[in-house]
């Protein structure tokens, strides 16, 4: 486990970071909760279009699940913590290929497939984290935040969909990189997954035609069966588990078998 | 084991991507156990190729490689009996010295933190500093001490000294003595030629993909070219002597190359009053150059 230990206290700032950061918004959204719970609020949400309502998931605000599912745990939140899961997964591999620095280590007695999901294990612990406090802190904030109608459970249940969305783009951004080697490729390919798997939970949703690739989208398996209402989504979770299995065992198995860039 | 040689390739082939460059052409390659084996040859012959091979770092198209006894794609454990150098080195710079040196011991199975202090006391490198604001010289000092550090059997080092001060080369060439006498076994390449020369018992010329020669350190000096430079106290004799040649008078100097026995031109040369005698050790480069000429014709 050296390769995993060196692989946390290298990025313990930066992840200690992210924590601080995503905990942070998530809690400035929930205590502004209070304030959007009020009939005002609601009237003035009433009188969007359908359609723009739709496309952004507005529906009735005064109902905490319903704001925390746009708010807390919708837009920014699932992003952020998409753009810290591929930026992890493109380093462990693809990242210090290219800065020259992954040959010294794989020339020391430590297989590739063991660096390479050591790495990866690392990154999961780091994304369990960033769930487990963001969670610990918007339940903290329950009582002075006047949500407790939103129990515990259930913000757990959207939490560790949250935390298995993040592993799915970092375990596409560590295969790719694994696999290719190229940091530029991992990037790519992980931007725009998610940036096509946002645009089909949302705007394509609007389009007859595209509306099939909602089913598609990383976005509605983190959130499209609504666990803040719903709990904990064993199908999605499932989807989103079994897709982060593929990438991280094809991107291994390439690394095992190619050449070491210099 | 004394019979196992340490480095074995047979036809070795290294082709880059689907038709890409070929960058070894079927290599035959021997080191023995104990011996310091120089690598030579010009930029892209396919040096750091065949060592990157020999760490299981890239892998080779055809052919048989072993290592130790080992085919290095069949067990990572042979890298920890190996001490590794390479041409380019960089390791993370915002990590310390000692935070690398320790990290890399430990992937080995632990190196006692007093050896690690002691050769960095040795190469007087500081280890608290973090490795991105050490110098390019002090960035391959500690190179060279994770290669040394834990007393490898094989020590495979590409370009060991560059970047190195020739105050430092000569402490290189002390450790690979060092080395050498633990009956360990060196197999470098190097352009610094002496420092091939201080250290090596034979040296392997590769050129485009393939070994062109493999001469002792000693018979390479044999045939080397010397120059002579003779002082007389009247006007120089022309002389024809075999294994002179290039031979220029200029008044009471006589200045030619010799290859070989130096008999017969002393025996010609102590007919004359001969005031000084000056013979120039070979330079094994110009040996190599005539070398690559050779083939290239």
């Amino acid at each position: 486990m050296r390769v995993f230990w060196k692989s946390v206290r290298d990025n313990r700032r930066g992840w200690i970071g992210w924590t601080v950061a995503l905990s942070a918004i998530a809690a400035m959204y929930a205590s502004f909760y209070p304030s959007i719970n009020n009939p005002a609020m609601a009237d003035a949400l009433n009188s969007f279009p359908q359609s723009v309502k739709e496309a952004f998931h507005m529906e009735d605000y005064t109902k905490p699940e319903n704001y925390f599912a746009v708010s807390v745990f919708g837009l920014l939140v699932p992003i952020l913590v998409a753009v810290f899961a591929i930026s992890a997964g493109v380093k462990a591999i693809a990242g210090d290929e290219e800065a020259g620095t992954l040959d010294l280590v794989q020339a020391h007695p430590v297989s590739r497939i063991s660096l390479a999901l050591q790495r990866f294990t690392a990154i999961i612990v780091a994304l369990a984290v960033i769930a487990a406090v963001m969670c610990l802190v918007v339940i903290a904030l329950r009582g002075p935040g006047q949500f407790t109608a939103l129990s515990p459970g259930r913000l757990f249940a959207v939490c560790l969909q949250l935390a298995l969305f993040g592993l799915l783009f970092a375990a596409l951004a560590y295969g790719v990189g694994a696999w290719t080697g190229r940091r530029i490729y991992a990037i790519a390919v992980g931007a725009g997954v998610a940036v096509v798997g946002y645009l089909g939970d949302s705007f394509f949703t609007q389009i007859d035609s595209l509306k099939w690739m909602e089913k598609f989208s990383p976005f509605d398996w983190y959130l499209g069966g609504e666990p803040l209402k719903n709990g904990v989504q064993w199908g999605h979770a499932g989807l989103l588990l079994g897709f982060t299995l593929l990438f991280v065992a094809a991107g291994t198995w390439r690394y095992n078998q190619r050449d070491i860039a210099v | 084991m004394a019979d196992i040689p340490a480095i074995q390739t047979e036809a070795l082939v290294k082709r880059y991507g689907r038709g890409g460059t070929i960058a070894l052409k079927g290599l035959d390659l021997s080191v023995s156990p104990g011996e310091v084996f120089g690598f030579l040859g010009p930029n892209g012959a396919g040096k750091s190729t065949t060592i990157r091979i020999l760490l299981d770092l890239i892998r080779p198209t055809a052919g048989s490689v072993r290592v130790l006894g080992v085919d290095p794609r069949s067990s990572h454990e042979l890298r920890g009996k190996i001490g590794y150098l390479a041409g380019d080195f960089v390791a993370n710079g915002r990590q310390t010295g000692r935070e690398l040196l320790t990290y890399l011991g430990d992937l080995r199975g632990g190196v006692p933190a007093e050896r690690i202090g002691q050769l960095a006391s040795t190469w007087d490198l500081d280890l608290t500093k973090r490795i991105g604001s050490l110098s390019k010289g002090n960035r391959q000092k500690l190179g060279v001490i994770q290669a040394f550090m834990h007393r490898p059997p094989l020590l495979i080092l590409d370009e060991p000294t560059s970047g190195l001060d020739p105050f430092l080369q000569q402490q290189f060439v002390e450790l690979v003595r060092e080395a050498t006498g633990n009956g360990q076994t060196v197999f470098m390449s190097s352009h610094v030629m002496s420092e091939v020369q201080q250290t090596c018992d034979r040296v392997g010329i590769i050129r485009a993909g393939t070994l062109v020669a493999v001469e002792h350190i000693d018979d390479l000096r044999k045939r080397a070219l010397r120059k002579i430079e003779v002082h007389f106290d009247a006007d120089a004799p022309t002389l024809s002597v075999a294994g002179v040649s290039d031979l220029v008078v200029d008044g009471k100097v006589l200045r030619c190359k010799l290859s070989g026995d130096a008999d017969a031109l002393v025996k010609a040369l102590a007919q004359h009053h001969v005031v000084d005698l000056i013979s120039e050790e070979p330079e094994l480069e110009e040996l190599f150059f005539t070398y690559y000429q050779h083939v290239e014709a």
